[in-house]
């Protein structure tokens, strides 16, 4: 897909107004939606997600993307569903019972929405009744969120109580790790924001 | 030399004889008397009870009077969530919900928790302040914006940049507040903690936080007390313009090299401190975890001016006999040898060692595991202690020493189980560990345990 390099640069670097202007450009000249996302758009939030986990982006960056992002998809997303462009799967995000940290969990639920995703973004302090309803809702994969230790164990009482419900559960956030991962049954972890995509990807199939 | 006194040389960048040891006890206070962080940060009475159990079993020396960032908002006006096993969270950002900062409470010792704190300070001062450093941690100026302004600050720091700043210098004039207050009633050290400037790029730092820090920081400094900057979080790309502020100190958590903090903190001519794991070692390891961690920081940052600290808050169930085993490397240098033998452990099975058979000795087999009885006075004491007992037992008893300076004596170790130094195991059970036992308890422990022996025999 054909790269706009001027809208792929303010998206990166938060331009929202230059992102909106740049997108309307294009959708007037006919340029096909999905490829203004898919082609310059998702790359960028791509690269500031791999810049975040090079330690070379931090969270003002990121969220100036995602918020250029959203300036774009604003004006993309009713031409999107017109052309019946179909979101990559859809996820739900929520930080878990008893922990009320949400700027990780903000981090990741744009980074998957910038990568295609369909994000249904639960909240904080959410028990295990609300993971359900997503799933219930059409959640493929449910993504758990602690900054606390105290809370961390929260999440093997939720991947007990969505066991068999057919949705993957992926865990985070700074006391989580992959050994704690293997150890409740998760399907899988990330440390970051930007792997967190990809390990979204792996578990639903569509990335290897 | 007092521990404070040790800590006072050590965060003014003087080699100490060992390093100082400051365990940063907040809810976990509450944990060590059964009590919930709720009840406990809010009382006066219970922070000092918790900080005297704290101060008995970690022998720590300095500690903490309070490590709550959220103080000062709530005074701001930001409402608290309270929970039972860690510090309140802030649920509400004052300047987000339509208020200037002219309309925000003014700043004392007499607003919300700080006559509580203060109570506490000066009953500690009283308790323990003749031998324990006690620390001030004030939440910083740019947490708390962030306290005041929520996650907006993010992009504000784009879209608002002179607001931003106004804010966060505001803030540091709320630093300059609560500083007094601890420094007015005999604080030693003033922690200014920020964790939230772990997310943001070394230039946002050097434009929004340094100006805000060194404010806060000379004025520490114009009254004679001795700053820190204390930053939880992966810091590792901000560590050079942490290390430009003008605090006297760096304190940083678990992610951080500690290698390349003491060069920075060299070069400039600063004290630092940390890093001791708090979940993977602390919470959820055990006390050879803690040890060998304990070891690894030590490897790396030396005794020049450096402070051994957990990389933030403990957490409130800390198991306490890890940070037990952390205060016994601090203080007792046999504890550090037998820990180096524990590095060797790790990497070798010992498969060829093989433990005597005990059960078919014809004699009560004493091993004596010690770091080397003609060069370690206490393990020297012990194996004369066993000769001696041996000798007045009406049983026959074999002696072994057991050096940890050759690998046999680290696979006898690793095989009994041991985990001190000196130990006397008897029959392969490790019976007395560090303390030497009088000599009718030795003897007695050495003739009960020939009885199975004469059953068998009989």
């Amino acid at each position: 897909m054909a790269k706009n390099e001027a809208l792929f640069e303010a998206v990166l670097k938060g331009k929202r107004k230059d992102v909106a202007e740049i997108v309307q450009q294009e959708v007037d000249k006919g340029t096909n939606v999905a490829e203004i996302l898919m082609g310059s758009m998702v790359p960028a939030m791509a690269e500031i997600g791999d810049r975040f986990s090079r330690n070379e982006a931090y969270v003002p960056e990121m969220l100036i993307a995602a918020r250029a992002m959203q300036a774009g998809l604003n004006i993309l997303d009713p031409l999107l569903t017109q052309a019946g462009h179909k979101p990559l799967a859809k996820v739900a995000i929520g930080t878990v019972k008893g922990d009320l940290h949400d700027i990780g969990k903000n981090l990741v639920g744009m980074m998957l929405k910038g990568a295609g995703f369909e994000v249904m973004d639960l909240g904080v302090d959410c028990d295990i009744e609300k993971y359900k309803e997503a799933v219930e809702n059409g959640a493929q994969c449910v993504l758990l969120s602690a900054l606390l230790t105290t809370t961390m164990p929260y999440m093997k009482e939720v991947v007990s109580g969505l066991a068999g419900c057919g949705a993957k559960i992926l865990i985070g956030g700074a006391p989580v790790t992959q050994q704690y991962a293997d150890e409740i049954g998760a399907d899988g972890y990330s440390n970051d924001a930007n792997t967190a995509v990809k390990a979204t990807k792996v578990v639903l199939g569509l990335a290897a | 030399m007092t521990g404070k006194n040790l800590l006072l040389q050590a965060v003014q960048g003087k080699e100490t004889e060992r390093p100082a040891w400051l365990p940063f006890v907040g809810c976990h206070g509450g944990f060590l008397i059964g009590k919930t962080a709720t009840e406990y940060l809010q009382s006066a009475e219970l922070m000092v009870e918790g900080l005297k159990k704290a101060k008995a079993l970690y022998k720590p020396d300095g500690l903490p009077v309070a490590f709550d960032l959220q103080i000062e908002a709530e005074i701001l006006g930001c409402k608290l969530h309270w929970a039972d096993e860690v510090p309140p969270a802030v649920t509400s950002h004052p300047l987000a919900l339509g208020k200037k900062i002219s309309d925000l409470p003014e700043l004392d010792e007499t607003k919300g928790r700080f006559p509580i704190i203060v109570q506490t300070l000066e009953a500690l001062k009283t308790e323990m302040g003749g031998d324990t450093a006690l620390y001030g941690l004030i939440c910083g100026p740019f947490t708390l914006a962030l306290h005041l302004l929520g996650n907006d600050i993010f992009l504000d720091m784009y879209d608002e940049e002179d607001y931003v700043l106004e804010v966060i210098d505001y803030c540091a004039d709320i630093c300059i507040k609560s500083s007094n207050i601890y420094l007015d009633h005999g604080a030693d050290v003033i922690g200014v903690v920020d964790p939230m400037t772990s997310q943001i790029s070394p230039s946002h730092f050097e434009q929004f936080v340094t100006p805000a820090m060194n404010k806060v920081f000379d004025h520490i400094r114009a009254r004679g007390g001795i700053s820190s900057i204390f930053v939880c979080g992966d810091v590792t790309r901000n560590l050079e313009v942490m290390a430009k502020t003008r605090a006297d100190n760096i304190s940083v958590d678990e992610q951080i090299d500690m290698a390349q903090l003491r060069g920075l903190c060299e070069a400039e001519k600063k004290s630092f401190g940390g890093n001791i794991k708090l979940t993977a070692v602390l919470l959820l390891g055990d006390e050879d975890d803690a040890k060998m961690e304990v070891l690894d920081i030590m490897e790396k940052s030396g005794n020049k001016g450096f402070i051994l600290a957990p990389g933030c808050d403990l957490p409130y169930a800390v198991p306490s006999q890890n940070l037990v085993a952390v205060a016994s490397m601090v203080h007792d240098p046999y504890a550090r040898e037998a820990a180096k033998s524990l590095q060797t452990k790790a990497s070798d099975s010992f498969d060829d060692i093989e433990l005597p058979d005990y059960h078919g000795a014809r004699a009560v087999v004493a091993d004596v595991i010690t770091l080397d009885s003609t060069s370690c006075a206490p393990c020297q004491y012990m194996m004369e202690a066993v000769q001696k007992a041996a000798d007045k037992a009406m049983v026959k008893v074999w002696i072994n020493e057991h050096k940890i300076k050759v690998r046999e004596g680290i696979g006898m170790m690793v095989k009994l189980g041991v985990k001190n130094l000196p130990t006397i195991c008897i029959n392969g059970e490790p019976t007395f560990a560090s303390i030497i036992p009088d000599q009718a308890t030795l003897v007695k422990a050495i003739e009960q345990a020939a009885l199975p022996k004469m059953s068998v025999t009989s």
